[in-house]
């Protein structure tokens, strides 16, 4: 018994595991970890339950409308519109990333750089402000969401992506120039291979920013439906519970997608365990 | 933010040796000088007339160190012999051996052991070594082999799929001189090797730079450093950096050689006991009681 306590809290007592978790940088074990999150998990949940605030249905009334939601059929359906939706961020996001790491690879030649420049400042300007220009240029529903998300991750996507290869510090580069490496060389050790696992992490955060795009695109583009355009539907007629059931869903598929990026990088890039550890 | 002045170099010619001299020269510092425009308009002068001549020594391994407290322009002075920066007056010229001529210094041609040993993370040890070698036109067998060899050598073969960083910053030094001694170039610039080592860690990197340097007879070691002791133990030649000082004793801008002390000539370089000589007390004392308060 002793001995599986032992294990549980790595070698630790339990008092001494938990104190850890308030101490500076402190390592409580994976064990204590884990409780952590379901402590934080439940008291979120006591805190909705209990909330004064009417306008936040209650867990009860969005469960209702999830399973509500779960049982329409057709394009009125959860599981259609989170597949639209879903399909919808995980194409936009692809486009945008082969996009932004084009236009942040391209910031190492300086005739780029005032074009990358310009591309970071757009991200200041809400993307639903160019409905037209994306109308003129794209057929409505499908093709134009696509357009407008690409184009609207990117802005973002580029600005974090170029702030990765800034911060490359100089002693990379002439370590390469020193072995003799030629430019492109160079390019390819330090650059690519150098900050693919921090272009992932960028990627990760910017999937994020995906999601409160695509609710905007798809309130003015509702012709296939998605869970923009049921929120804004749900909102118009005071759903609430429906809205946040909704909501409930990104977040889990937010959480899937996060690990499976943690996941994608710590395989394809071992070394970024050991990069995250130091 | 400081820019750099442009070369006015009228110094250098690349040219044969001269046969007649015993010691032809392997690499030649001629009146380098480095001075970078500041943002008020002003000019800052880092180095000026900094030359000095590292020549073959028969049968031994050329080991100099370039000495200097903190502040003096050794940095400068480091990354204008790899290559890395132009000089604004002057030149550095490489010779790969006797017979060889001297020609102006490229970047690559001279290995540089940063002092904070990077490496390319993404690469474990050994492929830190092969990847770079083979970079450079080395066969990939020869590279393993060779990679292989230095592992052993240097005590790292346990480390061989190690990432970078799950390595001391000792063993990072290793790799770093090893990833250099791998491309089979004779010219290497240690960055301050024996900053923030301990007593016997210090041994170690004194020990380990000697046998390195003494696997072949054209290896030129250039140390950048400000420990005297360590520079005195290791080296053939010191070569004290530093700024004259006008009549009221302010600096005047620009550091160059300001002393060369010949450990050959004074007997002392190759000596096994080399601390418990008087000689090397005296030369010790006189660097850091007199020489650096000067500089």
């Amino acid at each position: 018994m002793a001995t599986s306590t032992a294990r549980l809290f790595s070698g630790d007592t339990p008092r001494n595991a938990y104190t850890k978790a308030l101490r500076l940088y402190g390592t409580p074990g994976a064990f204590v970890r884990a409780n952590l999150i379901v402590i934080w998990l439940a008291m979120l949940v006591a805190v909705w339950v209990f909330n004064p605030i009417k306008a936040l249905p209650y867990p009860s009334e969005v469960g209702q409308a999830f399973r509500n939601l779960w049982n329409l059929q057709g394009s009125q359906g959860l599981v259609y519109n989170t597949y639209v939706t879903l399909k919808l961020n995980v194409v936009g996001l692809l486009y945008s990333t082969i996009i932004s790491v084009l236009i942040a690879y391209m910031s190492v030649l300086p005739i780029f750089q005032p074009f990358n420049k310009m591309v970071q400042w757009l991200r200041y300007l809400p993307i639903v402000g160019f409905n037209l220009v994306f109308l003129t240029l794209f057929t409505i529903g499908w093709p134009m969401k696509v357009a407008m998300l690409t184009t609207g991750m990117s802005f973002f996507l580029v600005t974090s992506m170029t702030g990765v290869i800034a911060s490359i510090p100089r002693m990379k580069y002439e370590l390469a120039r020193v072995l003799g490496y030629n430019d492109w060389q160079t390019f390819y050790s330090v650059v690519v291979r150098g900050t693919a696992p921090q272009m992932i992490d960028v990627i990760a955060q910017n999937a994020a920013i995906g999601w409160v795009m695509i609710t905007a695109i798809e309130t003015y583009n509702r012709t296939e439906g998605g869970i923009g355009s049921q929120i804004y539907a749900y909102s118009s007629t005071n759903n609430l519970p429906a809205v946040y059931a909704y909501l409930i869903v990104i977040g889990i598929i937010a959480v899937i997608e996060d690990w499976l990026f943690l996941l994608l990088k710590r395989g394809l890039f071992p070394y970024s365990t050991v990069a995250e550890r130091a | 933010m400081a820019t750099e002045e442009p070369n006015n170099n009228t110094y250098c010619a690349p040219g044969p040796i001269d046969k007649a001299e015993l010691l032809e020269p392997l690499l030649t510092i001629e009146r380098l000088g480095k001075s970078f425009r500041l943002n008020d308009g002003s000019t800052l002068v880092v180095l000026k007339d900094f030359s000095l001549t590292i020549h073959n020594i028969r049968n031994k391994p050329q080991i100099v160190s370039i000495l200097g407290p903190s502040g003096a322009g050794k940095t400068t002075a480091l990354r204008i012999i790899a290559g890395l920066d132009p000089p604004t007056e002057g030149c550095v010229m490489l010779s790969e051996g006797e017979g060889k001529p001297l020609r102006v210094v490229e970047v690559g041609d001279i290995g540089v052991v940063f002092q904070r040993y990077p490496l390319f993370d993404d690469l474990n040890v050994i492929n830190n070594l092969i990847i770079p070698a083979v970079r450079s036109g080395m066969s990939k067998k020869e590279a393993e082999d060779k990679a292989a060899r230095y592992l052993d050598e240097f005590d790292m073969v346990k480390q061989g799929l190690a990432w970078p960083l799950q390595l001391s910053g000792g063993q990072r030094q290793r790799v770093a001189i090893m990833q250099q001694l791998m491309q089979d170039r004779h010219f290497i610039i240690l960055d301050e090797p024996f900053s923030g080592l301990d007593p016997v860690n210090i041994i170690n990197v004194i020990e380990l730079i000697a046998r390195t340097a003494n696997q072949h007879t054209l290896n030129t070691f250039i140390i950048v450093t400000h420990d005297v002791t360590s520079a005195l133990i290791i080296s053939d030649h010191v070569y004290l950096l530093g700024r004259e000082r006008d009549a009221k004793g302010n600096a005047i801008p620009g550091a160059r050689v300001m002393k060369e002390y010949d450990m050959i000539a004074e007997g002392l370089a190759y000596q096994p006991n080399i601390e418990d000589l008087p000689r090397f007390s005296e030369i010790r004392k006189e660097i850091k009681m007199v020489e650096f308060a000067k500089l």
